[in-house]
């Protein structure tokens, strides 16, 4: 059935920057805010903006992504008509090819689109940690008679050099797209999200794929190329807390977001609810001498000794006499008895022993300060020291940054 | 694998439980932080690969239906079988009993899939293993398996089971007022055509209890098992009841035999974010649920999803159901508050241990 606007969810990347967080997995399933994957973020949009069709492409390590996803229900997004789809790189009669760029995987994908004569399409990432009306960015794309609206944002001036920024004319209208300019004229930042009206996305799309030595990528190609044509592209403003988690630090800081009140990310707002899939586990248990301060504690926890400035996720364990301060604990995380976790991220079921020691504050770190990370996992022995801005992979080996 | 059928009985009891059973069947009354009661047997049937079950109810069912569902919790929303809920026919008398209700129900019966069917109240709260109780029976050769407990006083109703060393059940006794031998957790197998057979003996003879009309009768049923199960196990009867159950929650052995990993307790989904707990606040020895927000003092509690505890507030032996509110300064002690409850700021309400206070759903004081 005719759709008039579905959605595109760009799900294929490796997430390079997050390290050994993602060697096993790709950058959209990593668990954030205690309940959440950063996927939950796109798609609980799609719901909440009312759009039931999404396409979600995936490349790198799509076994996590897949088995969470499922069926799409826990989103509202298990229709017969419309719903989520899995889009992997596939076989055809030409070959095999992967998605060699952002453009080139929705262009392996008109098929799919095609199928539900969209008006529009909107192209999203599966990277970001925000809560935005999808719908309110489609209507200012309609009433403005644009041929590609993008979503921007306002970020600071010194920082402006660090994002894809738009110049844009007293209506909004781009002007001129300039990827991290050294001196920026403009303090516009693309978040990353597009809508195009399908049926110049699609030429612009099948013409890119035709030129050769281009890179297939939105941001380099078909945005300039656009732009270049004299295509009617405007800017749609966006207020509000958005986040791009693609680093170690960057996804450290959101999960602290949601502990500030002054961030603008509350989860716990209903109006505008994030879904996740659900895991069977009793509610948290805090032991008679727990000491939990400034934290979120998700559902399965048992904690026994002192929290504070954190963020537990699902079925985690602090043991007693333990200490987690300013740190992200994923699902299933143990930290044993006595042992001290100070700024630093544990992945998925990885497992701090007795008496050890993760991460340290920047004010006792000798040199470089960073976050410390486990992989999914990981075990450390009992009375190890993890240092601070180190990483340790599943084998337990230090890994560099 | 040997094919069971769950019929579960959601319809009688709840006027013990006061305010929480105004507007429910005691299956439907939340537990445990998240639960509701009929979760735990759902769970069981579910955690034993059962995917067909049928729910007999009769009576101020409305919530019960609203949280069923189609089942999919528990992973019995199925193309053959599933879920089924099966409600009165109009106009007919309450059910006297569980063979009384398979009377009117035996069309059900009869289209049953499965070689084996799981009589069971719906109000037991237990983490059993089914599926052993299943082949122990199936390997006994009995006409009936009772799962019952050597705990006297965990059990659940007035049936007391005498099983000699090889597990045969040498005699029923039922409406005993003093503990003799096994004590029974209301759980019964047999097989499908044994239950036919039940059905129509029972109703050539009037007689609507399945245990004076089946399981003491030794002509239908010889040979009675049992099967034996020590683990927490209790049916709910009264608030003072439910309140101590509840609290036996926050004891770690109990926790980690009733939400043992291998056999996970199945909750409706709260779509509510990881609890926060403020700077200044204070929570032990408590249970909490998601989308809570805690900013005074909690202590030996449980706390359902999306409950707010304010600045100054102190809340102690309480059990707060969902999308309930304590106001500032306010202070609690044994009160169990249905969901939707706001208490406001300075609000003082006691019970004790023995007379837990509860107070009805959506009540603003």
């Amino acid at each position: 059935m005719k759709k008039e606007c579905m959605a595109m969810l760009l799900a294929g990347g490796q997430g390079s920057r997050l390290y050994v967080l993602t060697s096993d997995m790709a950058k959209p399933a990593v668990p954030f805010g205690g309940k959440f994957r950063i996927i939950d973020f796109p798609l609980s949009n799609c719901t909440n903006s009312g759009i039931d069709t999404v396409g979600v492409l995936t490349q790198y390590r799509p076994l996590e992504l897949n088995r969470y996803i499922g069926s799409g229900q826990p989103w509202d997004l298990d229709h017969t008509d419309g719903g989520v789809y899995i889009l992997p790189p596939y076989q055809s009669a030409d070959g095999a090819v992967w998605y060699k760029g952002t453009a080139n995987a929705i262009y392996q994908n008109i098929g799919f689109i095609d199928s539900y004569e969209p008006d529009y399409v909107l192209i999203l990432s599966g990277d970001h940690i925000y809560k935005m009306n999808y719908d309110k960015m489609l209507q200012r794309h309609k009433a403005s008679g644009a041929d590609c609206t993008i979503s921007v944002m306002e970020v600071p001036w010194d920082e402006a050099s660090r994002f894809g920024i738009m110049n844009v004319d007293g209506d909004d209208v781009i002007v001129e797209f300039e990827e991290k300019p050294k001196t920026p004229k403009s303090n516009l930042a693309s978040m990353g999200i597009y809508i195009f009206t399908w049926e110049k996305l699609r030429k612009y799309l099948i013409e890119d794929e035709a030129t050769e030595g281009s890179s297939n990528d939105f941001g380099k190609n078909i945005i300039p190329t656009m732009l270049g044509a004299g295509e009617r592209m405007v800017a749609y403003r966006f207020e509000g807390y958005w986040k791009d988690v693609g680093t170690l630090d960057s996804l450290w800081d959101a999960n602290m977001d949601m502990l500030a009140p002054g961030s603008g990310l509350n989860l716990l707002d209903r109006k505008w609810p994030i879904y996740a899939r659900s895991v069977s586990a009793p509610p948290a248990f805090y032991a008679p001498g727990a000491h939990v301060a400034h934290s979120v504690v998700s559902l399965g926890c048992t904690i026994e000794g002192a929290v504070e400035n954190s963020v537990i996720s699902q079925n985690c364990t602090v043991g007693a006499g333990a200490t987690v301060e300013y740190s992200l604990l994923m699902p299933g995380a143990v930290v044993e008895a006595g042992a001290k976790v100070s700024y630093a991220i544990l992945g998925e079921n990885s497992r701090v022993g007795a008496g050890a020691a993760v991460g340290c504050a920047p004010s006792e770190a000798a040199d470089k300060w960073g976050v410390a990370v486990l992989g999914p996992d990981t075990k450390i022995e009992a009375k190890r020291t993890v240092g601070c801005a180190m990483m340790v992979d599943k084998h337990g080996q230090e890994v560099a940054r | 694998m040997t094919g069971l059928h769950g019929i579960l009985f959601a319809y009688e009891g709840g006027r013990g439980l006061g305010e929480l059973a105004q507007h429910r069947v005691p299956a439907s009354v939340p537990f445990g932080g998240r639960y509701r009661i009929v979760d735990f047997m759902l769970s069981n049937l579910a955690n034993a690969e059962v995917t067909d079950v049928g729910v007999v109810m009769e009576g101020n069912y409305q919530s019960l239906l609203d949280h069923l569902g189609n089942g999919r919790v528990w992973d019995m929303t199925r193309k053959f079988g599933g879920l089924k809920l099966l409600p009165p026919y109009v106009g007919r008398d309450a059910y006297r009993g569980w063979m009384d209700a398979l009377r009117y129900l035996k069309s059900y019966v009869e289209e049953i899939r499965q070689e084996y069917v799981l009589l069971s109240n719906s109000d037991v709260v237990v983490n059993l293993p089914l599926r052993e109780g299943l082949d122990r029976h199936v390997a006994s050769g009995a006409d009936v398996t009772v799962i019952c407990t050597s705990n006297t006083d965990s059990g659940v109703e007035d049936t007391y089971f005498r099983v000699d060393e090889s597990g045969k059940v040498t005699e029923t006794l039922h409406r005993v007022q003093k503990t003799d031998g096994k004590r029974s957790l209301g759980i019964y197998i047999l097989s499908k055509e044994l239950l036919l057979k039940a059905i129509d003996e029972c109703a050539a003879h009037d007689e609507y209890n399945f245990i004076a009309g089946v399981l003491q009768n030794s002509e239908l049923a010889p040979n009675v098992n049992a099967f034996v199960w020590d683990g927490f196990a209790v049916q709910i009867k009264t608030l003072k009841q439910y309140h101590e159950c509840s609290m036996k929650l926050l004891q770690p052995e109990i926790r980690a035999d009733l939400f043992c990993r291998e056999r996970p307790i199945r909750a409706k989904v709260d779509d509510e974010a990881a609890s926060y707990i403020a700077p200044d606040a204070h929570c032990v020895n408590s249970l909490v649920a998601d989308g809570c927000m805690i900013e005074g003092s909690v202590e030996d509690s449980i706390l359902f999803p999306g409950v707010t505890v304010a600045r100054g507030a102190k809340v102690k032996n309480c059990i707060l159901m969902k999308n309930m509110s304590v106001g500032e300064d306010a202070q609690l002690d044994y009160i169990i508050a249905d969901k939707g409850v706001a208490l406001g700021s300075g609000t003082r309400l006691a019970g004790n241990e023995n007379y837990p206070m509860a107070v009805a759903k959506h009540s603003i004081v």
